[in-house]
């Protein structure tokens, strides 16, 4: 039945299919790199107010993701602190586009992706990384020869959280990036959208399978990739 | 000058601290205590893991830290190789990615040692494209001490790296050892508990108790002076002797220690020209005359140098030109009158002695 529905799909709703893809490719990718940041640095660095930034990166798991819209669209509106700067200095608007869909995505999964990654970087034996800097390599090359190989799982594992938690973001995303056809309109969106008009209830059964197919691909990929890895390092 | 100066003070905050201050200029130094008594902690320092609170350290002339010159050289530009009690290779990389590793930092320094050498010297040719978890312990040892060797040390710190490994196979990683220190003259510093150890390896011992230093020296001055060194967690004092001029005579094989005459057991592998025997004090009998028409094949003369009373026996170190240690009780130390000075025979059965290559 998953499978009839790809082949059923109106138009709109492959809009939203491919909207949705690339809004949770963007979120997740662009987090990556900062959560990686902040994922090691709560890892292995102690500094003052660490609590605080530990509840600063953990607030969106626990706000209700419209209240999380909120606050962005107070940030980044055409007035708001951020959102007048980036206007100002790039002629960028990012509220109510596209853009706005990938910011609210990638705030609401933060968490969930920093979780992983922290995670995978405690589980790497802080030792190795003594090793590596009495072997003559720096800070940085340690990093990136050590560290950050042997906690590739964990980041493949975030990427995916982060790509999944992206694709069912409905309640940040509304709220900063609107509801627009074909800019915005994701498929929560977009059943949203259905399920509204009269007799909608009947018609959006194709994105409840497509959503279901994605969230079980997203699943089964990172399930392939880690045991890629481990077959590799067992060999 | 000195190879290494080191002169640190470490409050740590469980409470413990290191005070301890050495020189050192030998080729390998060993650095020996009980557990707890700080031996991995001066490593930390001088591998720049550590910062103490108050100290200096200099390595070849160099200043590596200096608390007073707000000098703190970063691990990686200390030119100093560490090879960890639990081999530490990097999981990720094959064997011999963990060997390049070391040579990748290098940085075109004065020395340098070729893989191809290192890997015949430690004979790890067939482990190359092997991973770490797919090798034995004494493979990774030797993985990890290649590895360290080649980033071209000026100084190799070792932390136990005899401790993980079992008793077969440390003799043959003590004789890896005794390898790289001839061919590469390397200047090493390890941390033992082992007496064995610092007898059969060391030039210099510098002994620790308690964050502090007890007493440095060679390991026959150093180890056969009557503190109960280390003598708390082994079970008294460690005999190892140096056996010269080995042959085998019809069915076992006959030997010197200090010119004197020995017997030993008969052996399944080939030994060289020379070997080290080890046994208990508890193994020595001790006789103030000569006595013929005894079981016991060897008889070594000496003099006694020292009489400790220790946890319930008489530890009786006497000198045959080498030092060994004999345990009698208190009664048979009275009714023999043992005193320093006063001449001996130490009476030693052949299969009691265990023959180390």
């Amino acid at each position: 039945m998953c499978l009839v529905a790809f082949a059923l799909l109106s138009p709109q709703e492959w809009a939203a299919l491919w909207l949705s893809l690339t809004v949770a490719t963007c979120a997740a990718t662009v987090a990556l790199p900062v959560g990686v940041a902040v994922g090691y640095a709560l890892a292995r660095a102690s500094f003052p107010g660490k609590w605080l930034a530990e509840a600063l990166v953990n607030l969106p798991l626990v706000l209700p993701p419209v209240v999380t819209g909120y606050l962005l669209l107070v940030l980044f509106s055409s007035r708001g602190p951020i959102g007048s700067a980036l206007a100002e200095w790039f002629g960028v608007r990012i509220v109510f586009s596209w853009a706005g869909a990938v910011l609210a995505s990638m705030v609401v999964s933060f968490p969930l992706l920093i979780r992983a990654v922290r995670l995978a970087f405690q589980s790497v034996d802080p030792r190795l990384e003594m090793a590596a800097r009495s072997l003559g390599a720096g800070r940085a090359a340690t990093f990136f020869s050590v560290s950050l190989p042997l906690a590739r799982r964990g980041l493949v594992a975030g990427w995916t959280l982060a790509f999944a938690r992206s694709l069912g973001e409905f309640g940040a995303t509304i709220m900063v990036a609107g509801n627009i056809e074909g800019q915005t309109r994701t498929i929560p969106l977009a059943l949203f959208t259905m399920t509204s008009r009269p007799g909608g209830i009947q018609q959006c059964w194709r994105l409840v399978a497509i959503s279901i197919v994605l969230a079980c691909a997203a699943m089964a990929v990172s399930e392939w990739l880690e045991r890629r890895q481990t077959r590799r390092e067992s060999a | 000058m000195s190879l290494l100066e080191f002169d640190c003070r470490h409050r740590y905050p469980g409470g413990f601290q290191l005070e301890a201050a050495f020189e050192l200029d030998c080729a390998v130094t060993a650095l020996f205590g009980p557990s707890g008594s700080g031996k991995t902690s001066t490593l930390s320092i001088i591998a720049g893991f550590t910062a103490p609170q108050h100290g200096l350290v200099r390595l070849g002339g160099k200043t590596l830290l200096d608390t007073a010159g707000r000098v703190h050289v970063r691990p990686e530009r200390r030119h100093v190789g560490m090879v960890f009690q639990e081999h530490l290779l990097f999981p990720h990389l094959d064997v011999r990615g963990n060997l390049r590793y070391g040579q990748r930092y290098r940085r075109g320094r004065r020395r340098s040692i070729a893989l191809a050498r290192v890997v015949e010297v430690l004979e790890i040719g067939d482990l190359l494209g092997r991973y770490p978890r797919n090798l034995s312990g004494g493979e990774r040892q030797r993985v990890a001490l290649g590895r360290a060797l080649l980033s071209d040390p000026e100084l190799l710190l070792m932390d136990e790296p005899l401790a993980a490994i079992d008793a077969p196979l440390k003799a043959r990683i003590l004789a890896y050892l005794e390898r790289v220190a001839a061919e590469w003259e390397v200047p090493v510093l390890f941390v033992t508990h082992s007496q064995a150890e610092v007898r059969r390896l060391a030039d210099w011992v510098v002994i620790l108790d308690s964050g502090r230093i007890v007493a440095g020296g060679t390991p026959q001055d150093a180890l056969s002076r009557p503190e109960p060194l280390g003598w708390k967690n082994s079970m008294g004092p460690v005999n190892l002797l140096r056996v010269e001029e080995v042959e085998s005579a019809s069915d076992h094989l006959m030997g010197r220690i200090a010119g004197q005459r020995v017997h030993l057991p008969p052996q399944d592998s080939p030994v060289g020209a020379a070997c080290f025997v080890q046994f208990g004090p508890a193994d020595v009998t001790l006789s103030r005359r000569e006595i013929a028409g005894l079981s016991a094949r060897n008889h070594l003369k000496g003099l006694i140098r020292d009489v400790v009373a220790f946890d319930r026996a008489v530890f009786v170190s006497v000198d045959i030109g080498q030092l060994l240690w004999a345990e009698v009780t208190p009664e048979a130390a009275a009714e023999l009158q043992l005193v320093p000075g006063s001449q001996v025979t130490c009476l030693l059965k052949a299969h009691s002695l265990r023959v180390l290559n």
